[in-house]
C-alpha cells in the first residue's frame, strides 16, 4: 500500500512536471480512446435499435379469401406448438383495408376505386426475441406454407440478422483501429515516460544506490502513465459526451423523427469503466516498458 | 571488511582499469584512495557498489563475494553502504529534508521515523534551519553536507566517496573531511577516493595510492 502511494504520488509529480510531452500522451491515448468509444457508442445505439426492431418482428401468414375456420384453426394451432411466438393476432380482410387506409391516407382514394377488398386476411405473429429463433422461424414457414388456406408467408427477421452481421463487422473494424490506436499511444506513453526517466536518472541512481526495491525504482514511472492513461481516456469521454450533447440539443428534433421514437443514448456507465480502465492499461503497458527498458 | 584478492578490471581490447589489485581494509578504518585521473580509483568504488562486476580475482565485503550476489542480495547490500559523490546527486525538486528522508521512505521506514532520522542526520551536519530550501537554494559546501546527511540516514557500516569534495573550495573540503573524520569516530569504515594530496595530509590516514590501475604505493 505504502509503495502503490509512493508510486502515484511521484507519477504525479513527474507527469505536473513533464507538462507539454505529458500532454501528447494523454492526448495519443484520447484518441485511441475516443476512437473506441465512438464505435462503442454507435454499435450500442444501433443494438438497441435492432433489440426494438426484433421484438417488434413479425411472421406474416396470409390467408385465401376462401380458408374455413377449421383451417385457420389448424394454421393457429401450428403457430402455437412452434414455441416461437410471442402473441398472434388474426386481422381480417376488412380491418387490413382499415389498416391501409390509416397507414396511407394519401393513397387512400385509391383503394375506394377498387372493386371489393384486394387485402388478404393474415394471422400476424409477434416473435418472442432471442438466439435460436431463426431456424425454428424457417422450420414453422416451411410448415405453415404447405397448409390448405395459406398463400404465402412473409417474415423480417432477414434484414435484423444482415444488419446484425454488418454491426459486427463495423465493431470489429473499430476494435482493430482502437487497438492499433492503442498501440501508438503505449508507444508514445512509453517516450514520454522515458524523458522522465532521463530528466531523473540521478535520482534513479541513487534509488539503485541505496538498494531501493525494483518496485520503488519502477513504480512512479508505471504510475505516471496509469495517471496519462486515466486522463487521457477521461478526456475522450468528456469531449464525446459534450459531442454528443450538442448534437442531441441542436438535432434531437430531427433524429426523434428520423428514427421514429427509436432510443439514441450515450454509452452506459460501465462502459465508461472499461475505457478508463482500458487507457490506463495502455499507459501502465507505456510506463512499464520503458521503466524496464531504463532500470 | 573489505578484500580484494588480485582483482582485475578490463574493458574491451585489454584496457585495463585495475590490475592485480589485492588490499584489506579493515571494519572502522578510514583510508584514503589516491592517483592521477585515471588510475582506477572511480573502477574501484564501482566495483565496491556492485555497479559493475570485477573482471578477475574477488572483491569480499563482511566475507561476501560481491560477483555472486543476486539482484535482491544486492538491494540488501547496498542499504549497509552510504555513499557521497563529488556533484552531490540531489534531486533538485525535493526539498533537504526530502532529499535525505526519501532513502528510508524507499525502504520502506515508516514516515515520522523517516522524519526523525533525517532530521537528526541534517542536525549532525548542521543543516537543521535549512531543512525547507531545495538545493538550488544551498552553497557547495551545504549541498555535500546533504548529500553526506543523505548516506548517513541508514546508519551504514561502509561510506564510500568518490572526490566529495572536487566542487568544493579549500576551506569546504576541510569542513567536509572533518565530517568524514567523525563518521569515522563512530566506527564506520570511511574510504575517500580523492586526489587532493593536503586533505590526505591534513587527515593523515592510510593512502593507497594507484597508477594505471596498480597499486603503486601505500602510505
Amino acid at each position: 500500500m505504502r509503495l502503490i502511494r509512493y508510486a502515484f504520488r511521484e507519477g504525479w509529480t513527474s507527469l505536473v512536471r513533464s507538462g507539454t510531452s505529458t500532454l501528447f500522451s494523454v492526448t495519443a491515448i484520447a484518441l485511441a480512446v475516443a476512437v473506441l468509444a465512438a464505435v462503442l457508442l454507435f454499435t450500442t445505439n444501433v443494438e438497441r435499435w435492432l433489440d426494438e426492431w426484433s421484438s417488434s418482428a413479425e411472421l406474416s401468414v396470409y390467408l385465401d379469401d376462401g380458408t374455413t375456420s377449421d383451417e385457420r384453426g389448424a394454421i393457429e394451432d401450428a403457430i402455437d406448438v412452434s414455441g416461437i411466438a410471442a402473441s398472434r393476432e388474426y386481422v381480417s380482410k376488412q380491418e387490413a383495408l382499415a389498416r391501409f387506409r390509416d397507414g396511407f391516407s394519401s393513397l387512400s382514394p385509391l383503394a375506394e376505386g377498387l372493386d371489393g377488398n384486394p387485402f388478404p386476411a393474415s394471422v400476424e405473429v409477434r416473435l418472442a426475441p432471442g438466439d435460436g429463433v431463426e431456424a425454428a422461424l424457417q422450420a414453422l414457414a416451411r410448415q405453415l406454407i404447405t397448409l390448405p388456406g395459406v398463400v404465402d408467408v412473409q417474415y423480417d427477421r432477414d434484414w435484423l440478422n444482415r444488419l446484425a452481421a454488418g454491426l459486427d463487422v463495423v465493431r470489429r473494424l473499430g476494435f482493430l483501429l482502437g487497438l492499433l490506436m492503442a498501440l501508438a499511444a503505449t508507444v508514445t506513453v512509453a517516450a514520454v515516460v522515458r524523458l522522465s526517466l532521463y530528466s531523473r536518472r540521478d535520482e534513479i541512481e541513487v534509488m539503485q544506490l541505496v538498494g531501493a526495491p525494483v518496485g520503488y525504482i519502477r513504480g512512479p514511472f508505471v504510475a505516471e502513465g496509469v495517471l496519462q492513461g486515466g486522463l487521457g481516456a477521461l478526456a475522450a469521454l468528456a469531449v464525446l459526451g459534450a459531442g454528443f450533447a450538442l448534437v442531441r440539443s441542436l438535432y434531437g428534433t430531427a433524429l426523434a423523427q428520423v428514427l421514429e421514437g427509436l432510443p439514441v443514448g450515450f454509452l452506459p456507465p460501465v462502459y465508461w469503466a472499461y475505457l478508463i480502465l482500458g487507457g490506463m492499461v495502455v499507459g501502465a503497458a507505456g510506463g512499464f516498458v520503458a521503466a524496464r527498458q531504463a532500470v | 571488511m573489505i578484500e580484494t584478492r588480485h582483482l582485475s578490471k578490463f574493458y574491451h581490447r585489454g584496457v585495463y582499469a585495475l590490475r592485480d589489485l589485492t588490499l584489506t581494509v579493515e571494519k572502522g578504518e578510514f583510508v584514503f584512495i589516491t592517483g592521477p585521473s585515471g588510475a582506477g580509483k572511480s573502477t574501484l568504488l564501482r566495483l565496491l557498489l556492485r555497479q559493475e562486476l570485477a573482471s578477475e580475482g574477488e572483491l569480499l565485503v563482511n566475507g561476501q563475494d560481491l560477483a555472486t550476489l543476486s539482484r535482491p542480495a544486492i538491494q540488501e547490500y547496498r542499504r549497509g553502504i552510504g555513499f557521497v559523490f563529488q556533484d552531490f546527486k540531489l534531486v533538485p525538486s525535493r526539498t533537504v529534508l526530502q532529499n535525505v528522508s526519501f532513502v528510508p521512505e524507499v525502504l520502506g521506514v515508516p514516515v515520522a521515523a523517516q522524519h526523525r532520522r533525517a532530521f537528526q542526520v541534517l542536525k549532525w551536519v548542521g543543516l537543521q534551519h535549512r531543512i525547507g530550501a531545495f538545493p538550488e537554494e544551498l552553497s557547495g559546501g551545504e549541498q555535500q553536507r546533504v548529500a553526506i546527511a543523505r548516506a548517513l540516514v541508514n546508519d551504514p557500516a561502509l561510506l564510500i566517496a568518490d572526490e566529495p569534495t572536487g566542487n568544493l573550495d579549500p576551506d569546504l573540503s576541510l569542513e567536509i573531511m572533518n565530517l568524514f573524520r567523525e563518521i569515522n569516530a563512530g566506527g564506520t569504515t570511511v574510504l575517500v577516493a580523492t586526489h587532493d594530496r593536503e586533505l590526505i595530509r591534513f587527515v593523515g590516514r592510510r593512502t593507497v595510492h594507484l597508477d594505471q590501475g596498480r597499486i603503486a604505493e601505500v602510505m
